[in-house]
């Protein structure tokens, strides 16, 4: 079953994330791809996140796709034109690659290349339309294509995002472009993800919620500090700190399983994506605890 | 106005290593209002050539540096002094400069400043950048406010995930423009416009070297 079909199923699906390295030694990624397989629904092949310079995702899919992985590119629109990027949408379809998700990109000063001209020729809404287009049979310049791509297309959602309002008409508008599923950044505080899903069922797209496994309290006060549109609420950061050093991760693991099960039992979403961001082994891990293998 | 700033001092002075007089221009525009290219800033800028051991044959601050015709008839009462020297430095922006390189067909020019952006001056001498002279504009969609020039991605639908508590990923000096956009909708109760998606910018119409006959353009609308 693939991962589109899974989502139309009603299965609770389970997406993981696939780091490329920086550098052409790709054995440990391999190593994560083989603790992947079988146990999650799709993995995310990301793009140059945090605006560091690596391997392309478009690769990494290809080899996911050989490991017997169904990949997700993510593109975003900070380093392509509406040339490359529809290029690059061709030949991801043609190696076999169906699923995309269109973001907008970390801006260039995040990253390791700070003097780099940062594109954003077209963005994110734009870039559904764009999918949307292909999947016609025409580019975005209404040319006719000899071959339509088949991509099952998805965007990303900040539900925690303050204020919110301009985030929730932006989700509508992806919508509207032509999305069909949403990956959320990572959540910690179900009930306020309720709320947001009280909004996003109104649509007919599919949301699976994004999940960071928390390492430790230090780590809980520097997401809240330093990224955007992340809100740890302070009773998981006192439940890590009362574990002690010794026994933080794992009561992350517990937390996140915790959540991940909630969700599933009172059908709140339709799935989870866990951003395992280097603890990849820890992802089977979660996936046990939270009742799902 | 164009804002500018002057050129760290040794960097100009290992351009103009190899000439030794020198004629200054400035400009009364943007570039006085800016400090960078006013009689004052000219004054200092001839104290400090002499210091390096450099002459200064005579200077001129015009009405529109940029303004090529007007400030050429305005520097043939400097005729003397423009000849006695081996270059010009020009303390205007970028614009101003050429004006200069267009005028002395035989004489090296240097600019003294970095030309950094359009914008405004919002108090005494500080400046923020409000446009990108990207041909064709925007701002009728989004309330008044350029996300093209206020956004550094220059998002056309909104704001970003990188957006935290109303300020930018870039800077939590930097308010979201998405953010601004959407306060301005609301106070103005027009909150359905920004749900309308705004179409992939055909960046043709900003191609650069931009050029407009103002005056034929005219003839033609008419017609």
């Amino acid at each position: 079953m693939t991962f589109k079909e899974a989502l139309e199923s009603g299965k609770f699906v389970v997406t993981a994330e696939i780091g490329p390295p920086k550098g052409t030694d790709i054995s440990e990624t391999i190593h994560h791809m083989e603790l992947l397989k079988g146990k999650v629904d799709a993995v995310n092949v990301t793009d140059n996140q945090s605006a560091v310079m690596r391997v392309n995702s478009l690769s990494i899919c290809k080899i996911a796709l050989d490991h017997g992985l169904e990949p997700i590119l993510q593109m975003t629109c900070r380093d392509r034109n509406r040339i490359a990027l529809q290029s690059d949408l061709l030949g991801a379809n043609v190696l076999g690659i169906h699923n995309v998700l269109c973001m907008t990109g970390d801006h260039v000063s995040a990253g390791d290349h700070k003097g780099a001209k940062p594109v954003y020729d077209i963005e994110s809404v734009q870039l559904l339309k764009i999918v949307d287009a292909l999947n016609n049979g025409r580019d975005m310049m209404g040319n006719e294509l000899k071959g339509a791509t088949n991509f099952f297309q998805g965007a990303v959602v900040t539900p925690e995002a303050n204020p919110v309002e301009p985030q929730l008409i932006k989700f509508e508008k992806k919508v509207k472009a032509g999305a069909r599923f949403f990956q959320t950044q990572a959540i910690y505080d179900i009930e306020k993800f309720k709320e947001f899903m009280g909004f996003a069922r109104r649509f007919p797209v599919k949301v699976l919620a994004g999940f960071v496994v928390l390492k430790s309290a230090g780590m809980a006060n520097f997401l809240n500090k330093f990224v955007p549109g992340i809100k740890v609420p302070q009773e998981l950061i006192d439940e890590l700190k009362a574990a002690g050093k010794e026994k933080a991760l794992d009561t992350g693991l517990n937390i996140t399983a915790r959540h991940i099960r909630q969700l599933k039992e009172e059908k709140i979403c339709d799935g989870v994506h866990i951003m395992a961001i280097g603890m990849e082994d820890k992802v089977p891990i979660i996936m046990e605890r939270a009742g799902l293998l | 106005m164009i804002i500018t700033k002057q050129k760290d001092r040794d960097k100009l002075m290992e351009c103009i290593k190899k000439h030794d007089k020198f004629f200054l221009i400035g400009c009364s525009e943007c570039a006085t209002l800016c400090g960078t290219g006013s009689p004052e800033a000219l004054d200092e800028m001839e104290e400090f050539l002499k210091g390096q051991g450099k002459t200064v044959t005579g200077k001129l601050v015009p009405k529109t540096g940029c303004q090529t015709l007007g400030t050429k008839i305005e520097l043939k009462k400097d005729k003397e002094a423009c000849d006695a020297a081996d270059a010009i430095i020009v303390m205007s922006c970028g614009a101003g400069t050429q004006s200069a390189t267009e005028i002395f067909p035989d004489k090296p020019v240097y600019p003294a400043n970095d030309s950094l952006f359009l914008g405004n001056m919002t108090r005494f001498q500080m400046f923020d950048e409000r446009c990108s002279l990207c041909g064709e504009c925007v701002i009728g969609m989004t309330a008044g406010i350029c996300p093209i020039t206020n956004c550094p991605k220059g998002l056309l639908n909104g704001p970003c995930g990188g957006m935290s508590d109303g300020n930018c990923e870039v800077s939590p000096d930097i308010p979201c423009a998405w953010v601004r956009i959407y306060e301005r909708q609301k106070r103005l109760d027009n909150i359905e416009e920004m749900k309308e998606t705004i179409e992939a910018k055909d960046w043709s119409k900003g191609q650069k070297p931009g050029r407009l006959y103002a005056k034929k353009q005219k003839e033609e609308t008419k017609g």
